[in-house]
Parts: structure tokens; C-alpha cells; sequence
């Protein structure tokens, strides 16, 4: 093939007079994974990078809409007034003991949406970005970080509308009255432990997603599985029975660990005290989920960009 | 991925002929690398065959043609050393495997098979860089700029140089989605070339836009080029690449078929190109 115009190509180097060329003038491989250390750092040096790519996109989110922004708040709002009417008031035996039980609905709805989207959003973004991990060297870690830190920020004016929702459940009939505690002020924090256990767990769906399109598909199972498994809109710890051995399992899963910290921080519930116990635990599975997404994403991250 | 467009050159924008520059160092190796595309659902027979009966169909459900997942062979087993101080055009008919080469070698796309050995960070100077469309001029200059390494405050002070390069006005602060298809890749071009990279990588830049603008552009790769220790050049006018390059690849099939003088190379491949009956090319595959 070489040769068939007549023309020769240059002597070629074997392999091994390769490696040594360029070691001998100090050359790096291309394409090879960088040590942990050194990832790490150069993912922090892009911080700003993140910062921008994340708001950028928060931005772009809704504007191809007559009410733009809006949308953000709107969709939870009617996500939650649909498992309001249902559970709220169809299947009203669902939450026992609970005072509110539009309000706890509403929480944990709202709550569970900052978790769907980052999760939907990891294993999307590898795909969805490959024009620009095509087009510009960066550690590929920036794109799902960057994808749940724009859920994140679209949180923020959405954990706002939630209060305002779950007090004005307070004049439905027959709901409790939800009044404002200094508690709230915690509320932010919270939401940033939820915010990095999703955004650990979008990187374990990233790099998943990333070779394996089809996960996708089995994902919005996954999803509601999670959503009815955790009590979103009615009560684990009042439904499953007390001598069940899957109840442990049910309560102390992450995902209702976090609920149940977000309706403690809200505190209108007698039922869900807030404990510092509940705080450890939550810490304990964000910083552990995010430690384990980002070492998984890190151990492929040669092969993002290929097809 | 590349539009392989052949952009209309001017005579008279084209660059001085480059002069013999003394070779330095290697700068890029490029050991057997092999590039395999991974294509979902490719099969024959989908439109152009002739029908088949309902029952041959259900027999051979789970037999189609060809397996679900396609492997294209895009680029198979080049080799080749680069100097400081080169300027190396690659040249190869549509779907040689030029573009993916040259993405490889800026390490965007991971090999499959083989190594790619660099001195520094390549960077990839194109009309196909990623911006969203949603988003206007001046936030896409920030995204852009801090994909390319900058940092922030490197960005802000260079987006009013990048927009009047742009040639943008006001359109800097609308939405891309509005831009024309001539100003879009216009503010592509300026936005990669906000750096001077030690290796550069040229696919098919340019010459964007109208007459005046390509006259800019040109002077404006030219003045990277100087800086820049080892240029990569794709294009499909030979015009430029036998002024600009001072060696030449030819890919064909994704196999390096010549590898050397400017002249030699450049002639053989019109010749190529003109013996060539039909434009049915691409990758082969197995």
C-alpha cells in the first residue's frame, strides 16, 4: 500500500525507537491518564471554567420560552401539585402521623427533583458535549461537574419557591400550618450536600453513559424506583412495618436520608426532629458518593471523546 | 464532523511561499496510531434492497446484514516524526481520515492503537470549535477562552479585540442563534485564535467569510504560524498548502501514502485526484 505510487515513506520507527526518541527529547505522551494527584489539580485549576460553562448554560436553560426563567419554579411547583392531589389528598392514609401532609409532599418532591435532574443530567453529558471535548484539551471531569452545578444554581430560586409552596399549604383544609423558623437558615446547606452526593453520583452515570448509551434508557426506572423507594410523597417510616427486615435499608438510604434532612431543616413535622446524627449521616454519604464518582470517572478518562 | 469544504482562495491572498526553516527537535511522534469510530446501527438494506417476504423478515430478526455496532477504521497505522520548525500540510481525498488524524494528534480523540508524543500542548485552530448557540457573542468568548486555558480575567481583557476581529457590532450581545452563518464562523475563528500555541493545528480555517475578512484571517494565521514551533496544515487547496507547508502527508484510506518534499508530494496527489473516476472514497471497511 506504501509504495503503490511509487513514492517511499520515510523509514518508520518501530515502537521501541519511538518511545525512545521521545524520551530522549523529553516528549509526554498524548491521551494517557494523568495521575490522581495531578487531575485533581488541574480539574481545580478549572474551576472558573466550571463556573462559567454551568452559568452559561443555567442561563440558556429556558429562554426559548414566552415565560423563560419562570419555567424553572413553574415545573416542580406542578410536579408537586400533582402528588398533592394524588397523595395528598386521594390516598390520604399515606402518610400517617404526619400533621402536613401537602407540605411533606411538596418538600420531597422538590427536593428529589435537584437529585433527578443531576443524575439525568451526568449521564447525558459526556454525549451532549462531545463537540467540545473534541475541539479543546481540559479534563473531561469539568463537563458533568459543570452539568450538575448548573442544576445547582437553578436550585436556588426553586428552594425559595418551595418555602413559599409548602406555607401555603398551611390554609389547604385539614393541613397543619407551616410558619417560618430560624431552622430554614440551614437550608442551603443542606441543599449543598445534596448537591455533591448527586453530583458523585452523575459522574458514576457519565462515565457509564459515556460508552454505553443504553443506560439511559433503564435510567427513568432507576428513577422512579428511587422516588417511591424513598418516600417523595408518602411516609417510609409509617407504611413499612416496624418488624420488616428491607426497613433499615429503606430509612438509611441516602436518598431518604437527604428528604428526611430537608423536612427536619423545614421542621414543621413533630415527627422528623432535626439530630446532629442526621447531619453526620447525610455529610457521611455525600462526601463518600462524590469520592467514589470522582475516582470512577477519573479511572476512563482517556476514553472520553471516543466513539 | 469537518465540513470538507474547499473555500475559494484568492490568488493574491495566498501567502509568501515559506522559506526553508532549519529543523530543530522532534516535536510530535506519532507511533502506528490507529483511530476506530464506533457507528451504531449501520445495516444493510434498510431502503435499497428489494423487499422481502414477512416471514424471511422474521427469520432473519436477529441476523441482520451486518452486526448493530459498525467499526470504521478511520485512520490505520500512520507513523511519522515532526521537527520544531516544520510546517506539515496533510492532504487526502473527503473521509481520508485527515480531520480525525489531526484531532488524534492534538489528543482530542483518544487512540485506539498506538501513541502520540508531543513537546507541548497541542491546539486545534478550526471553524468547527464548540459554542452554544443560545448564548451570545460576549458569554460564548468567555466559555470559549476558558476552554482554551485562559483564565477569566485574560478573557475580559481580550473580548472587545476578539468581537472588532469578529467584525460582530451589536449582534456581540444577542443570542448565536441569530447570528449569520458567516459571522457564527467568523467569531469561531477569532475566538481560536486567541492563543499562540507551541504546536498548531489547522483544519481547514482559512479563509472564512468574505473577501476582506479572508485577507484578515490569513494575515492573522500566518502571524501564529511564525510564533508557533510546528504547524499542522488540512486542507483541500493545494494552492496554500504548496505556500504555506514545507512537507507534505498524503492520507488515503487512513494510511500515510507519502510522507516529504511539497512539490513532489503535492503533484503526485493532483495526479491522484485528476485519474480519480468516481468521488466514492471513505473509510475502507472490513
Amino acid at each position: 500500500m506504501n509504495q503503490q505510487h511509487g513514492r517511499a515513506v520515510t523509514q518508520r520507527l518501530t515502537s521501541h525507537e519511538a518511545a525512545e526518541l521521545a524520551a530522549a527529547h523529553g516528549l509526554h505522551e498524548m491521551g494517557v491518564r494523568p495521575p490522581l494527584g495531578r487531575y485533581v489539580k488541574s480539574v481545580w485549576g478549572r474551576r472558573s471554567f466550571i463556573w462559567n460553562l454551568s452559568a452559561s448554560r443555567a442561563y440558556a436553560r429556558n429562554q426559548g420560552s414566552y415565560l423563560g426563567q419562570a419555567w424553572t419554579v413553574l415545573k416542580p411547583v406542578l410536579d408537586a401539585a400533582t402528588f398533592v392531589i394524588i397523595f395528598g389528598f386521594i390516598f390520604h392514609t399515606s402518610a400517617p402521623g404526619i400533621d402536613n401532609r401537602a407540605a411533606f409532599i411538596v418538600i420531597g418532591t422538590f427536593t428529589y427533583a435537584l437529585f433527578q435532574s443531576s443524575v439525568m443530567g451526568g449521564i447525558g453529558s459526556v454525549p451532549a458535549n462531545l463537540q467540545l471535548i473534541r475541539s479543546h484539551q481540559f479534563p473531561r471531569a469539568v463537563v458533568p461537574l459543570s452539568t450538575a452545578l448548573t442544576e445547582t444554581m437553578l436550585f436556588g430560586p426553586v428552594m425559595v419557591a418551595m418555602l413559599a409552596v409548602a406555607m401555603l399549604t398551611g390554609f389547604l383544609p385539614g393541613m397543619a400550618p407551616v410558619v417560618p423558623d430560624w431552622s430554614w437558615l440551614l437550608l442551603p446547606f443542606a441543599a449543598l450536600l445534596l448537591a455533591i452526593f448527586s453530583s458523585g453520583l452523575g459522574l458514576v452515570f457519565a462515565r457509564l453513559g459515556a460508552r454505553t448509551p443504553d443506560i439511559a434508557n433503564v435510567l427513568p426506572f432507576l428513577l422512579s424506583l428511587g422516588r417511591y423507594g424513598s418516600g417523595v410523597m408518602f411516609s417510609i417510616a409509617g407504611m413499612v412495618g416496624t418488624d420488616s427486615w428491607f426497613r433499615p435499608l429503606l430509612l438509611h438510604q441516602p436518598v431518604a436520608v437527604f428528604l428526611e434532612l430537608f423536612r427536619s431543616v423545614i421542621g414543621n413535622e413533630p415527627l422528623i426532629p432535626m439530630t446532629p446524627n442526621l447531619w453526620l449521616e447525610a455529610t457521611a454519604w455525600a462526601v463518600g458518593v462524590f469520592a467514589v464518582g470522582f475516582l470512577f470517572f477519573w479511572g476512563a478518562e482517556e476514553t472520553y471523546g471516543r466513539d | 464532523m469537518t465540513e470538507d469544504i474547499d473555500f475559494e482562495i484568492d490568488a493574491e491572498d495566498l501567502p509568501q511561499r515559506a522559506g526553508e526553516r532549519t529543523l530543530g527537535s522532534p516535536s510530535v511522534i506519532v507511533d502506528d496510531l490507529h483511530i476506530t469510530y464506533r457507528v451504531f446501527g449501520g445495516r444493510r438494506g434498510g431502503t435499497t434492497q428489494t423487499k422481502t417476504s414477512l416471514l424471511n423478515r422474521a427469520i432473519n430478526l436477529g441476523r441482520p446484514d451486518s452486526g448493530p455496532i459498525t467499526e470504521v477504521p478511520a485512520v490505520r497505522g500512520v507513523s511519522f516524526v515532526a521537527h520544531h520548525g516544520e510546517t506539515i500540510g496533510i492532504v487526502g481525498t473527503n473521509g481520508s481520515g485527515k480531520s480525525t488524524l489531526l484531532r488524534a494528534v492534538a489528543g482530542l480523540l483518544p487512540p485506539t492503537k498506538g501513541r502520540v508524543f508531543v513537546s507541548a500542548e497541542p491546539a486545534l485552530l478550526g471553524v468547527n470549535a464548540a459554542l452554544l448557540p443560545r448564548l451570545s457573542g460576549e458569554r460564548n468568548i468567555m466559555v470559549g477562552g476558558l476552554a482554551l486555558g485562559l483564565n477569566a480575567k485574560e478573557v475580559r481583557e481580550r473580548t472587545q479585540d476578539v468581537a472588532s476581529f469578529a467584525e460582530l457590532g451589536d449582534f456581540l450581545y444577542l443570542p448565536m442563534n441569530a447570528y449569520s452563518s458567516g459571522m457564527a464562523s467568523r467569531l469561531r475563528f477569532a475566538i481560536s485564535t486567541i492563543t499562540t500555541p507551541k504546536i498548531l493545528m489547522i483544519d481547514e480555517a482559512l479563509a472564512t467569510g468574505d473577501a476582506s475578512f479572508r485577507k484578515k484571517s490569513t494575515a492573522r494565521i500566518e502571524q501564529i504560524r511564525d510564533q508557533a514551533g510546528t504547524v499542522f496544515f488540512v486542507s483541500h487547496s493545494l494552492g496554500s498548502v504548496r505556500a504555506m507547508c514545507t512537507r507534505v502527508l498524503w492520507i488515503d484510506k487512513g494510511v500515510l501514502v507519502a510522507d516529504g518534499d511539497v512539490d513532489e508530494v503535492c503533484d503526485a496527489y493532483h495526479e491522484f485526484v485528476q485519474g480519480r473516476k468516481d468521488a466514492s472514497s471513505g473509510a475502507k471497511l472490513r
